[in-house]
């Protein structure tokens, strides 16, 4: 099988996946489950197989010219693979986790191809080399996710999703602009191009200023976040889905993408990008700290580690962008596991309010251990994975230079030490506050993916030397 | 030796686990048989050198390891202590059932020792090092329901101090363009002061000093006995001030002319004699000696801090002294909290009689530790006392007046729990068992051998890591500066008169610093340290409260212009617009006409 046909698979498994899903429905709801399963675990296992030859002899692009100027830029380059990698392996194991928490909902049929389409147009995105493209998947991922939020139905629900969609849309008008204004000034909305161009000619402020706001309304960044922590009323795997492994990586990727590897920004606007994302990571870890609700709580410490992750970017340094690349991986692991556990808590204990909730960890032995795990490699305790990216972004931001941002984050860093063991000893210590709060274990195909989620965050720690060699290689290739 | 390395760090972890995971038969002894191995394994490999590097996270960060003198001579006494320790927990934990969750943490947290110290990449050194956070919020946690919280504490105190190490490491990195600890020489001065501090601080607050101490006193309530002996005696004191000293000694030139010497020597001074402030007034015997643990850092800071060569020789012997008296005097109060089921001092008494080995253990320890010749805690004390009024009398003063108070509360201590009248309830009180009466009387002997020949530790432990500082002087043998030693007798005489008279006084021997405690000025200060006024735990919560009350009203604020003000001008403008659809046809018509007028306009402008 040839480089190319692999990176059409990864992209296209899941998308025509989503047109057969609704046949297959008919038949059987198991079946259904497992086709959604395996268009995703397809994806990833293909990604995971182009990663040795990327790595090795460089990037794989597909070009075909398409009819009115428009053309099918494809590119697999050690970015992109990386992130589809981590993405649709995380994607995976959420949506085997979604098989016993949603099974006993309504609107099955219609929740498993919104999941699926949207991984689809997740890899689509991660593979774009021509803007216009990329926009498309863009907004795809904004109408499957506005679906997702508001999947239970209710009229709260609904204006909650209705605020994500809006707010991310006006976003990703604002970045259309910014392109139209790209091809304006470089004469192309091809990366390639667009890169060799832009040496020549740097691109104007407006535009950054246009690109940047649609990436941090999509990555709910300061002053675009507040939809996140919102969003929180969608199903447990939903959240984990958009809140940790894809939807919010969306934004960091592509400001990785553009403004890392295709047109790189200038020292005042690294400093601007670094000061937007320490505002982020504090208002953001601050309000993690007093909110009550467990998954707005994890929401918040979302929105403040992409702070971090948006810092490593913005640095310019090989180390600080390689522990972007790893956050991005180690982050989604976590965060994933962290909403996941989240959702057994809240449908077995009745309630998401940590003021309603104690003494769970007796009763939630394997649930709270997870729980505890990928907090702490939040929280960035070695041997836990997140200890090297938080680690990998310090350092390249004292070698860049910003001693105060530097300490800034560090102080956030403690907020979220601060706000995780709040949140943990909340849930899962002391005295239990209610009868109802008595709960049990989820289903063993529950515990078993937060169980995987917390192991694999330990052994991305421990096994540190290849993540983090794919990391830094990446970083050196963005930074070319 | 490469490999012999690997196998040394890793082999508590993977006993522990098995340990754990094993059925309850085998446990005990498989933890014996890692401690023990472990054991001979640092005594195999003490005096020699090797050097490893295998590639690892990248960007400079190798899994690179060097074992030299003075990490083989930490190493021996973190496996010694270790050893020691759980001897005595396979008795103390018979029929607890959280004692499977403590060995395996006990064995973990051993491994991290082993790899920190041996760690000669600062990264490697900052992944073992901070992962000890793991096990310390273990061990504290089993210690009961609500020990979670002060587990928590732990964390988050030692949380910080690690932030700050984390930050001084990624600047020394930066500063020195490698991260190999062997390789950096750095100066001070600039940013290199900053990144001293930095590390520095990482490393006192590991060893316990003063403002990240508040958890021990904590930790000593809440956590299992073996704990304290364990960690915040004697294996974080170890880790602790090695690194103070191989910071100031190798990768920093740390000369006594900068002002960095005088900030270690005022940080030490201060936990000297604030800790042991609070520790007097004490009334538990657990809480009076974790206090003890805390100020007895204060001279390890101190005689480093001087950087003058007997200054950092008594420092690091004191080091390994405070070691053996402390984790024997922690041991002291497990057993008697095991056999009389109370360390409340209120509750005790008269126990000398009824636990005459734990006593004689007890003795000797408090001998030590107040500095009486010829224990080793006397030696130790001469030095940092030659080096500390070599660099101030104001240091000297307050080490003087430390160790007063020292031999006061632990005469007060020995007096309330061991003589005295015993208690009706304790009068069928039996000696400890033989497995934790043996650890304590290993250390206790040690503590006199150590002393008497106190040229053994020093010539084969301490002296050699100094190496060309000292320039063949040795401080070993009977202290050399009679001065200090006649004024130590003084005050150690006063100390036991000051005793006798209070006793008197008071008519308890419990009561015999509550003169002190009571004293006009003193007593409120004493009254708000106790309402934790003074705890910078409680009071940095307090502030990070407000703050986060702050951004929460940002993000509040912030979120309200999505949720109400868009949404309000939304619909205000639509009512605008509606109000334009009158019905009326004619209205319609002049409103596209004059839409037409304008469409031309631009078009032939």
């Amino acid at each position: 099988m040839t480089k190319e046909l692999t990176l059409f698979l990864i992209i296209l498994i899941p998308l025509t996946g989503v047109f057969i899903l609704p046949l297959i429905s008919r038949v059987s709801a198991s079946l259904r489950n497992w086709f959604s399963f395996a268009a995703i675990l397809l994806s990833a296992v293909f990604s995971f197989l182009l990663i040795p030859s990327i790595f090795k002899d460089g990037a794989v692009t597909v070009f075909k010219s398409l009819p009115f100027g428009f053309n099918l830029a494809l590119t697999a380059d050690s970015l992109a693979i990386f992130t589809a990698a981590v993405v649709s392996l995380i994607s995976a194991l959420i949506v085997l986790f979604s098989f016993d928490y949603i099974s006993h909902y309504k609107h099955q049929d219609e929740y498993y191809p919104m999941v699926v389409l949207f991984l689809g147009a997740m890899m689509g995105l991660v593979f774009s080399a021509n803007l216009i493209l990329l926009y498309i998947f863009w907004e795809i991922t904004a109408i499957t996710s506005w679906r997702l939020i508001g999947f239970f139905r209710e009229k709260e629900h609904v204006l909650r999703a209705d605020k994500a969609f809006l707010v991310t849309v006006f976003g990703s008008l604002l970045m259309l602009m910014g392109f139209l204004r790209i091809y304006q000034e470089t004469g192309s909305f091809d990366l390639f191009t667009i890169k060799e161009a832009v040496k020549l000619h740097p691109i104007s402020n407006l535009t950054i200023s246009l690109i940047l706001a649609g990436i941090l309304s999509k990555s709910a960044t300061l002053p675009f976040h507040t939809w996140l922590p919102d969003a929180g009323v969608a199903p447990s795997p939903v959240t984990a889905l958009l809140h940790a492994a894809v939807l919010v990586k969306i934004g960091v990727y592509v400001f990785a993408r553009i403004f890392v590897a295709t047109i790189p920004l200038n020292l005042p606007w690294q400093t601007i990008v670094a000061v937007i994302a320490g505002a982020s990571a504090l208002v953001s870890a601050g309000a993690a700290l007093v909110d009550t609700d467990l998954k707005r709580i994890i929401a918040y410490s979302t929105v403040s580690q992409i702070g971090f992750i948006f810092l490593g970017f913005s640095l310019g340094n090989e180390i600080g962008v390689a522990g972007g690349v790893l956050y991005i991986l180690m982050h989604g692991l976590a965060k994933a596991g962290l909403f996941l556990c989240a959702g057994i808590i809240e449908q077995n204990a009745k309630t998401k309010d940590v003021r309603h909730l104690g003494g769970l960890f007796s009763s939630m032995p394997i649930t709270g251990i997870s729980f505890l795990f990928c907090a702490f490699s939040v929280m960035a305790i070695p041997p836990f994975g997140g200890f090297f990216s938080k680690y990998m972004i310090i350092s390249g931001t004292f070698q860049a230079g910003h001693r105060i941002i530097a300490t800034v984050f560090l102080f956030g860093a403690f907020l979220t030490v601060l706000y995780l063991f709040r949140a943990f000893n909340l849930v899962f210590m002391g005295e239990k506050k209610s009868p109802s709060t008595v709960a049990g274990e989820g289903s063993r195909l529950m515990l078993a993916c937060v169980a995987a989620f917390a192991l694999l965050s330990l052994l991305g720690g421990i096994f540190i030397r290849f993540p983090s060699a794919l990391a830094l290689i990446t970083a050196q290739k963005m930074l070319l | 030796m490469q490999t012999s390395l690997i196998v040394f760090i890793f082999m508590p972890f993977v006993l522990g686990l098995a340990a754990f995971l094993l059925p309850k038969a085998a446990r005990g002894i498989l933890v014996l048989a890692a401690a023990v191995a472990n054991f001979l394994f640092a005594v195999s490999i003490f005096h020699k050198e090797a050097m490893i590097t295998i590639p690892w996270a990248g960007a400079g960060m190798d899994f690179s390891l060097r074992l030299n003198q003075f990490s083989g001579f930490i190493l021996l006494a973190a496996a010694f202590f270790s050893l020691l320790i759980v001897i005595y927990s396979l008795s103390f934990f018979k029929g607890k059932d959280n004692a499977k969750q403590f060995y395996l943490y006990l064995l973990i947290s051993l491994s991290l020792v082993n790899g920190a110290v041996l760690a000669n990449n600062l990264i490697l050194l900052l992944f073992f090092w901070e992962g000890l956070l793991l096990t310390l919020f273990g061990l504290i946690a089993i210690g009961g329901r609500m020990a979670f919280k002060t587990a928590t504490k732990a964390f988050l105190i030692v949380g910080v101090s690690d932030l700050c190490l984390m930050a001084g490491i990624a600047l020394t990195g930066y500063l020195a363009k490698t991260l190999v600890i062997s390789e950096i020489h750095l100066s001070l001065g600039g940013l290199g002061s900053l990144a001293f501090i930095l590390l520095a601080i990482g490393a006192v607050s590991k060893a316990g000093s003063m403002p990240f101490h508040s958890w021990i006193p904590d930790a000593a309530e809440d956590a299992p006995l073996p704990f304290m002996a364990f960690l915040p005696a004697s294996l974080e004191k170890l880790l602790g001030i090695y690194f103070l000293a191989r910071i100031s000694l190798e990768m920093f030139k740390l000369e006594p002319e900068s002002w960095l010497s005088v900030f270690l020597m005022i940080l030490g001074a201060a936990t000297i004699f604030l800790a042991v402030m609070m520790a007097l007034v004490q009334k538990n015997y657990k809480k009076l000696l974790s206090y003890h643990a805390i100020s007895q850092v204060g001279y390890m800071v101190l005689g480093i801090g001087t950087a003058i060569p007997i200054g950092i020789v008594g420092g690091l012997f004191h080091m390994l002294n405070h070691a053996l008296y402390k984790s024997c005097l922690f041991l002291t109060a497990g057993s008697v909290e095991k056999q009389a089921g109370a360390t409340d001092l209120e509750k005790l008494g008269g126990l000398g009689r009824k636990m005459p080995l734990t006593f004689a253990a007890f003795t000797v320890a408090a001998l030590s530790i107040s500095g009486v010749p010829p224990f080793n805690g006397f030696f130790s004390k001469e030095m940092v006392y030659h080096a500390a009024m070599e660099r101030g009398m104001i240091f000297y003063v307050v080490a003087v007046v430390g160790a007063f108070l020292t031999a006061a509360s632990f005469l007060k201590l020995g007096h309330s729990a061991f003589l005295g009248k015993i208690h009706q309830e304790h009068k069928a009180v039996k000696e400890a068992p033989a497995a934790m009466l043996v650890p304590m009387a290993v250390l206790a002997s040690t503590c006199i051998i150590f002393g008497i020949f106190n040229y053994l530790p020093l010539n084969n432990f301490i002296q050699p890591i100094l190496g060309a500082r000292l320039a063949g002087r040795s401080f070993a043998g009977f202290s050399a500066n009679w001065f200090l030693v006649i004024i130590t007798l003084l005050v150690l005489t006063a100390a036991l008169v000051h005793h006798l008279l209070a006793v008197r006084f008071s008519g308890s021997a419990l009561k015999a610093a509550d003169h002190i405690h009571h004293a006009p000025g003193l007593s409120a200060l004493y009254r708000w340290a106790g309402k934790k006024y003074f705890d910078p735990y409680v009071v940095g919560l307090k502030i990070i409260d407000g703050l986060t009350l702050v951004l929460f009203k940002i993000d509040r604020g912030i979120d309200w212009i999505y949720s109400s003000l868009v949404t309000r001008l939304a619909l205000n403008f639509s009512k605008m617009i509606r109000k334009m659809h009158t019905g009326y046809y004619a209205v319609y018509i002049s409103w596209s006409l004059l839409g037409a007028v304008i469409v031309m306009f631009f078009m032939f402008k």
